[in-house]
């Protein structure tokens, strides 16, 4: 098992679930659940290294998740995932610093591997904050 | 010209003639009937005149004449003018003086002729009963009307009485009518102008250029002629228009009459009048023509107007329709693209689960690998429909961005390959791999290729051959689209690009794409172009100004 944390967020239970099983069968350490309220509730109670965030949610949207989450949780990185192409939410998602812009639907060894490169540059940036990121071998 | 421009024409051109000629036709209308009023009046007051003139000249005449005969009658005794020798010395010393006697006469009181000189034997005829000796023995002078008489020679004779106590006798002279009728016929003017004198009854005293001899009764009614003098309008018993002048001659013995044909007095002055119709017609057919040619360039202009504001206005709607079409391809992208995720991870799991050896486990187990892939391959497949889609959208908000022209063809050429296919035409693709980069705007160049392929498809039918070429020269990049079908005809050409110009069939085309393109290209500060040959094909050629991106 790696040894950081994902969270995935997505309100499409059947994509969901079965992302997150797949993902943990290749030793990622992911967690899922169904709206950006209950992804603040969940991160407030255990760590989390990177969020896969989905856009367009009913309730709390991805962007308003993605914009909490940047304020409580600055180093975690969030990577957007969405069905919908609009050039102005994924300007808005990296303008306020998420990692990437995903279209669905993406292939699972690519998710991985931005998911990777995620966790790499939250890596780089917790050493220069000076803190050593949380569970380091 | 389509049916609401032909009646505002039809209106605008009913109204400006109206303003025009009514005006116009009504002065010169006005001014013809005004000559042809004060001519006639003119001529009327004329011919009166001279009518007056004549008479007091032939009663002058008469009167002089009376006179005369008086002095001698009165003056000389009867034994005296007796004598025949001295009574011809008498009439030709009268004569000399142009006084105009045809012969000279004396009757005694029983009627009895005793003397004569003249050309006619009419000595010792007996008088009695002739009324002129009648009258002239009553009255003392009579001016007799014309007659016969014994020498059956139409005339007229003056008698004066002599009367000195119980004798008396009269003094006749016959008065030579070549002499007054010539008198009459100086009234009369032109070719057709006419004089006479006509009796109490009518009859002609004098001989008319075409009432007849003379004591012929005249075709004038004499009841409805007033006394003194006047004129009239009337027609002749062969049928012409005339204007005749009457004036009473002798206290109304006798009434001069003059004919005269109006045209051929008022044929000089009626030139001008028929100058002026003339300039009036022409007026009027030149402000006719003008008003013609006036009334159709306002309308073909207005209609060019019409035409362009209703391109604007198409273009507007087109893009507005494309934006609109953008989003909800946008739209649909996304509600294709959620579940499609989760049939992709629904699959992809159950891979994981099978993939390492349960699969030889089950019967029939590489069937349901197979299937597993293929479901993912079918969702890869629909996932490349989505992100087109989506793509698409992303690109109908205009802006400008460095494009690869050949990368712009090749997927305009994505959308139509399978209706190439479809029709079985051959799309050659003959791209120069060597293009700059240009500043443009890639989803309006899209909509240019796209609608010149179209076109070109449409044109080709089943088998045709379609070539795609880019190739850059210069200060331009040049995209040729050409076609192997009919051509544009030969005077359809100039007209393609106009708006709403459609050779399809009704419901087939707007007749607005080719306008359209030629608009963006515009735009884009390039140009699109017919090379046209009719038989052979049409090639469009589309110009891009070579601009890199970092300059533009």
């Amino acid at each position: 098992m790696n040894p950081f944390k994902v969270l995935v967020v997505d309100d499409e239970r059947d994509f969901l679930e079965s992302l997150v099983r797949r993902l943990q069968r290749r030793s990622v350490d992911a967690t899922g659940v169904t709206s950006g309220e209950a992804a603040l509730e969940h991160m407030r109670v255990h760590k989390v290294d990177v969020v896969v965030l989905d856009v367009k949610m009913p309730g709390m949207n991805g962007i308003e998740a993605l914009r909490r989450i940047k304020h409580s949780y600055p180093e975690v990185e969030v990577i957007l995932l969405t069905g919908h192409a609009s050039v102005e939410s994924g300007v808005e998602g990296l303008a306020l610093e998420a990692f990437d812009y995903l279209i669905k639907p993406v292939k699972l060894d690519e998710l991985i591997e931005r998911i990777m490169e995620a966790y790499d540059r939250r890596k780089v940036v917790g050493e220069l904050a000076g803190s050593p990121p949380p569970d380091a071998p | 010209m389509t049916r609401p421009y032909a009646n505002l024409s039809r209106r605008m051109t009913i109204v400006a003639l109206l303003v025009a000629l009514l005006p116009l036709n009504g002065l010169g209308l006005g001014l013809y009937y005004y000559y042809n009023y004060t001519n006639t009046q003119a001529l009327k007051e004329e011919l009166r005149i001279r009518a007056l003139n004549r008479a007091t000249a032939i009663e002058l005449f008469l009167a002089e004449r009376t006179a005369l005969l008086e002095v001698l009658a009165h003056g000389a005794r009867l034994n005296q003018l007796s004598n025949e020798s001295e009574l011809a010395g008498l009439l030709s010393i009268m004569n000399r003086r142009s006084w105009s006697f045809v012969d000279l006469g004396i009757i005694d009181k029983q009627g009895l002729h005793r003397a004569y000189v003249g050309p006619y034997l009419l000595k010792e005829q007996k008088y009695l009963d002739a009324p002129w000796f009648q009258q002239a023995m009553q009255k003392g002078v009579y001016v007799s009307d014309v007659f016969l008489g014994f020498r059956q020679v139409p005339h007229f004779v003056i008698a004066v009485k002599h009367e000195n106590g119980s004798d008396s006798w009269v003094l006749r002279a016959t008065i030579d009518s070549d002499v007054f009728n010539r008198l009459v016929r100086t009234a009369q003017v032109g070719k057709s102008g006419d004089a006479y004198i006509l009796d109490r009854q009518g009859r002609l005293q004098t001989p008319s250029r075409r009432g007849g001899k003379v004591l012929d009764p005249a075709p004038v009614d004499m009841s409805s002629v007033s006394p003194g003098s006047s004129v009239v309008e009337r027609t002749t018993a062969d049928g012409r228009e005339v204007l005749t002048a009457f004036s009473w001659i002798c206290g109304g013995k006798w009434l001069l009459v003059i004919d005269q044909d109006p045209r051929e007095i008022l044929g000089p002055l009626n030139l001008a009048r028929n100058v002026e119709l003339a300039v009036l017609g022409l007026a009027s057919l030149f402000v006719m023509v003008a008003v013609f040619i006036l009334v159709r360039l306002f309308i073909r202009q207005l209609r060019r107007n019409d035409e362009e504001r209703a391109a604007i206005d198409a273009q507007l709607a087109h893009s507005a329709r494309l934006v609109s079409l953008g989003r909800m391809a946008a739209g649909v992208a996304h509600e294709i693209n959620n579940p499609l995720a989760a049939m992709s991870e629904l699959a992809g799991e159950m891979q994981d689960i099978l993939v390492p050896g349960e699969l030889a486990k089950l019967e029939e187990g590489d069937v349901v690998g197979e299937n597993l892939s293929r479901i993912q391959n079918q969702v890869e497949r629909a996932r490349g429909v989505t992100h087109r889609m989506l793509k698409f959208a992303r690109r109908m908000e205009p802006h400008m961005e460095g494009i690869d022209i050949n990368d712009v063809l090749r997927e305009s050429y994505s959308f139509i390959e399978k209706e190439a296919l479809f029709n079985n035409v051959k799309v050659q693709l003959d791209l120069n791999p060597n293009l700059p980069m240009v500043q443009s705007d890639r989803a309006q160049l899209q909509q240019v290729f796209l609608n010149l392929m179209d076109n070109a498809l449409d044109a080709v039918g089943q088998g045709g051959r379609v070539r795609v070429s880019s190739q850059a020269d210069g200060a331009w990049l040049t995209v040729k689209v050409s076609d192997s079908g009919p051509g544009v005809p030969a005077d359809l050409a100039g007209r393609i690009f106009d708006p709403f110009f459609t050779t399809k069939d009704p419901g087939q085309g707007t007749g607005l794409g080719l306008s359209i393109s030629h608009s963006i290209m515009q735009r884009l500060g390039g140009s699109l172009e017919l090379e046209n040959h009719p038989g052979q094909g049409a090639t469009f050629v589309a110009r891009l100004p070579n601009s890199p991106p970092d300059t533009a």
